[in-house]
């Protein structure tokens, strides 16, 4: 069970009905305090939203930072939560994202997930300077596979520090990734060891990170190669959402459900808060509320109740949805709410487990740590005979 | 280590001056003793964690984050000797953020292979989650080498690495000026500043997201020492991050040029503050300051590290030599050096070199190592506690520096002399700050308000 945890809230209105001032919307005292209440709610993971440009042109209340900044902030302020800053594979450098990404998951000591999203609007090429991305997909594989790559391109010992030859490294087992894609290439080897997790978690939106075949002398013997650990998939009910999920798993181990939240709270319905948001949504805003994920409006024993059902095995006895990421309308209105009433109910019934201090990211989910791409000694050790 | 000039006829021209401290952890070096079991790693963020702690228990300014983009390599092959890894500099100062109150967070990031909207961002999101506490070291690394690990390649010629820094130094200073003023009581007031920029280098349009922080800007720094390096950081720095902190006729000589060249600017002299990388090794005695000293220099060159180092030299690799026997019969083979990469020394140089240590070998009867050991060991401060604060006084109060950036010899314990033994010895002479004045770093160093904000302020400061 993650959440995001941007701004004010997933809803544009949010800091505007929140009346949260501009500093308060993007301070360290209030971020930490709200990842910090995440995670005493027992929650899996955060998400940190972000995108380069602002909801609405020339707003403050649209102000927002970098997300791998912020998740690199609270990373020494808590101790089990998942930190998951949404990092775009569109414009940004790859070789800085991978290490970025490396240094939070060593500073997070293996929390660290990416939620790789692609950027398709025509603005963000004009901030970058850069002329528009055409094919978003394409771009999203090879920036994943590279980030990928370079992630590896320490391998676990590499770092030897041999006193009686001088050697700080074992530079055979340092690699250049000599990636080359369609629209760039990187030579290699990331500036940071590799991370804790090995690989950190991917998250993708369905249908951002397309599964590629194989490339010649990728790691896995033919067949798709694995870019995305978890998809987030959306649905406009329980049933196309648990449908979405179950395609999804085709081609990541794990497939999750964002399900947008407005909760009955402080005397009004969730129905009430929302035409209210919806009302005070500031004009020329870039991206409004109506989007491909799940919605639930009502009270906590609804949610629960929908959670429920999300989880409840199918005929063939495997749960078709592995997690549910909430995006809460109002953070401030919401979250309380989900600690309160929503999480203890779903913990007692065994639905939700809260992530224990010290654990990766990885072992939260249940999944493995990888083995390095380059890893050289088992071949080095195996007999020659 | 080259004892610091007590030249008494030096006039103290700034007899209030304060000593101020940086420190600087560098990521990649054969400083620091990783051969000694109290060497820690230099990954582990509790390493970070000791070293910024004790700075700022030291009442530090700030903690400095060095950066390089690709691996060293010799000949095709990774440099293997030094401390190699290291963390992306502002992910790691936003994790210490939030550990820490006070201290200032210099990242260095160069300007060449980074977009300015998102360097731009990444710095002021530090900048307002620090509570102002912010920094950029602008270093301008060009080489293509480095380029192959960016989309857009080895593309700018040496020549133009300054005007890219320009360009996007003001890119940086449009979107950090973007949002209104903080304060007041609504803060949704006001409009957030198109940023507009279409130059021979940059075409880039953005509505900002980063509000800005008690300090207004993230506080510029600038490492580069050729005459464009100190015309930038004349123009647009407010401290320069010098090599000049060895000798102190060098290091006044530099200070004055500075000086020169920012008045030339047209900024008040004092306006940008000079911090030297140094070092600093004390002892209970003289002789076993001098004994540490010796020792500290002995362990920076390892016997592969002294072969390295002249192997590079001689654009050979040299490996299968005796480090404790003399220097090769034959000249060198290279002119250019082609090679090596990520290090300082230039093609045009190799020659030079050789010959300045042939000679300084054969006068001296110094073996390979003694060579590397005597010519280029860390250079900075020893002595007592008493005699490195009169020296560091000294320094500052002649105007050649206002404060230095301390490189540790091993990490994560190597401030702990300079911040129990030495910080007390300043205090007591007046010399250095009993608590933090202020939450800012532009106020720890006591800086003008940005340079692009002054009219505004003035005309506040006149309302
Ligand atoms: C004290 C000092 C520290 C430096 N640290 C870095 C660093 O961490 N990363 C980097 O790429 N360059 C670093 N540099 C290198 C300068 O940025 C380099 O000298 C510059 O790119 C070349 O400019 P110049 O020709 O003006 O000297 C440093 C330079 C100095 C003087």
């Amino acid at each position: 069970m993650g959440l995001d945890a941007d701004g004010a809230g997933a809803h544009p209105a949010a800091a505007a009905v929140a009346r949260l001032a501009g500093a308060d919307l993007v301070s360290g005292t209030r971020l930490a305090r709200t990842v910090r209440q995440a995670e005493h709610a027992g929650l899996t993971f955060v998400s940190f939203t972000d995108a380069l440009l602002p909801a609405v042109a020339g707003s403050p209340a649209s102000a927002r930072l970098e997300s791998v900044t912020r998740a690199a902030f609270v990373s020494r302020t808590t101790t089990a939560i998942g930190l998951v800053p949404q990092v775009p594979t569109t414009y940004p450098e790859p070789f800085h994202v991978a290490a970025q990404l490396a240094s939070l998951d060593i500073a997070a000591s293996g929390r660290a997930g990416w939620l790789a999203a692609v950027t398709r609007d025509a603005a963000t090429a004009d901030a970058y300077g850069r002329t528009v991305v055409g094919d978003v997909s394409r771009e999203a594989r090879d920036v994943v596979q590279v980030v990928r790559d370079l992630w590896d391109s320490w391998e676990d010992d590499a770092v030897i520090r041999d006193v009686p030859t001088g050697r700080y490294i074992d530079r055979d087992r340092v690699h250049h990734v000599d990636f080359v894609g369609e629209t760039f290439s990187v030579k290699g080897p990331l500036i940071t060891p590799r991370p804790p997790q090995g690989q950190l978690v991917v998250l993708a939106s369905d249908g951002d990170v397309r599964p590629a075949l194989g490339r010649p002398g990728a790691p896995e013997a033919g067949g798709a190669e694995r870019l995305v650990d978890v998809t987030l998939v959306g649905g406009s009910g329980v049933g196309t959402a648990r449908g979405n999920a179950t395609a999804a798993r085709e081609h990541s181990p794990l497939a999750g459900v964002d399900l947008e939240v407005v909760l009955d709270a402080g005397g009004r319905t969730g129905a009430d808060r929302l035409a209210v948001l919806d009302a005070s949504t500031p004009a020329g805003v870039r991206s409004p509320w109506d989007t491909r994920a799940l919605r639930y409006v009502g009270d906590a024993a609804g949610l629960v109740a929908l959670l429920t059902e999300l989880a409840t095995p199918g005929p063939d006895g495997r749960r078709p949805v592995d997690g549910v990421r909430l995006l809460p309308a109002v953070l401030d209105v919401d979250l309380p709410v989900l600690a309160r009433d929503v999480l203890p109910a779903l913990r007692a019934a065994r639905l939700v487990a809260a992530p224990r201090a010290g654990a990766t990211l990885r072992e939260s989910l249940g999944l493995p740590r990888p083995a390095n791409r380059y890893e050289t000694r088992v071949l080095a050790d195996a007999p020659s005979a | 280590m080259t004892v610091p000039d007590r030249h008494p006829d030096v006039p103290v021209t700034r007899p209030d001056a304060q000593v101020h401290f940086g420190v600087f952890f560098q990521g990649v070096n054969h400083t620091t003793i990783w051969s000694d079991p109290e060497s820690g790693s230099q990954t582990d963020f509790a390493t970070f964690e000791r070293v910024i702690r004790t700075a700022e228990r030291g009442l530090f300014d700030a903690f400095f984050l060095g950066e390089g983009l690709r691996l060293r390599e010799s000949r095709g092959a990774l440099h293997d000797l030094d401390v190699v890894g290291r963390p992306d500099a502002i992910t790691q100062l936003a994790a210490l953020a939030a550990i820490t109150t006070h201290i200032g967070l210099v990242a260095t990031q160069n300007t060449t292979y980074n977009d300015p909207a998102d360097l731009a961002r990444r710095l002021q999101s530090l900048d307002v989650l620090s509570g102002g506490r912010a920094a950029w070291n602008v270093v301008t690394t060009d080489n293509a080498w480095t380029g192959a690990n960016f989309r857009r390649g080895g593309y700018l010629d040496h020549a133009l690495r300054y005007d890219r820094a320009q360009g996007q130094l003001d890119v940086a200073r449009q979107i950090w000026d973007a949002f209104p003023d903080a304060g007041g009581s609504d803060a949704f007031s006001g409009t957030v500043a198109h940023v507009s920029e279409h130059s021979a280098m940059f075409d880039v349009e953005l509505d900002p997201t980063t509000p800005r922080s008690p300090q207004g800007h993230p506080i510029i720094f600038q490492a580069g020492d050729s005459p464009q390096g100190r015309d930038f950081a004349a123009a647009n720095a407010d401290v320069i991050f010098s090599r000049h902190g060895a000798v102190l006729a060098d290091a006044l000589e530099f200070a004055a040029d500075v000086r020169r060249r920012t008045v030339a600017a047209g900024r008040p002299e004092d306006d940008v503050k000079i911090f030297p990388g140094t070092g600093i090794i004390v002892g209970d005695t003289p002789a076993d300051a001098e004994e540490r000293a010796r020792w500290v220099r002995w362990n920076q060159v390892s016997p592969a590290t002294a072969l390295s180092i002249v192997g590079n030299i001689w654009g050979e690799d040299l490996s299968g030599y005796d480090p404790d026997g003399p220097l090769p019969a034959h000249d060198p083979v290279v002119e250019e050096l082609g090679g090596e990469r990520g290090s300082a020394t230039t093609g045009a140089r190799t020659r030079e070199v050789a010959a300045r240590w042939r000679a300084l070998a054969e006068a001296e009867h110094l073996s390979i190592r003694e060579l590397v050991v005597r010519d280029s060991g860390e250079r900075g401060f020893q002595g007592m506690p008493a005699s490195v604060a009169e020296d560091l006084i000294r320094w500052v109060r002649t105007g050649a520096v206002d404060g230095f950036n301390i490189s540790p010899w091993i990490v994560p314990s190597g401030l702990d002399d300079i911040v129990d033994r030495v910080v007390p010895e300043l205090q007591e002479r007046g010399a250095y700050p009993t608590s933090y004045t202020g939450t800012t770093l532009r106020e720890h160093l006591g800086l003008r308000a940005p340079l692009t904000r002054r009219a505004a302020a003035t005309a506040v400061g006149a309302a």
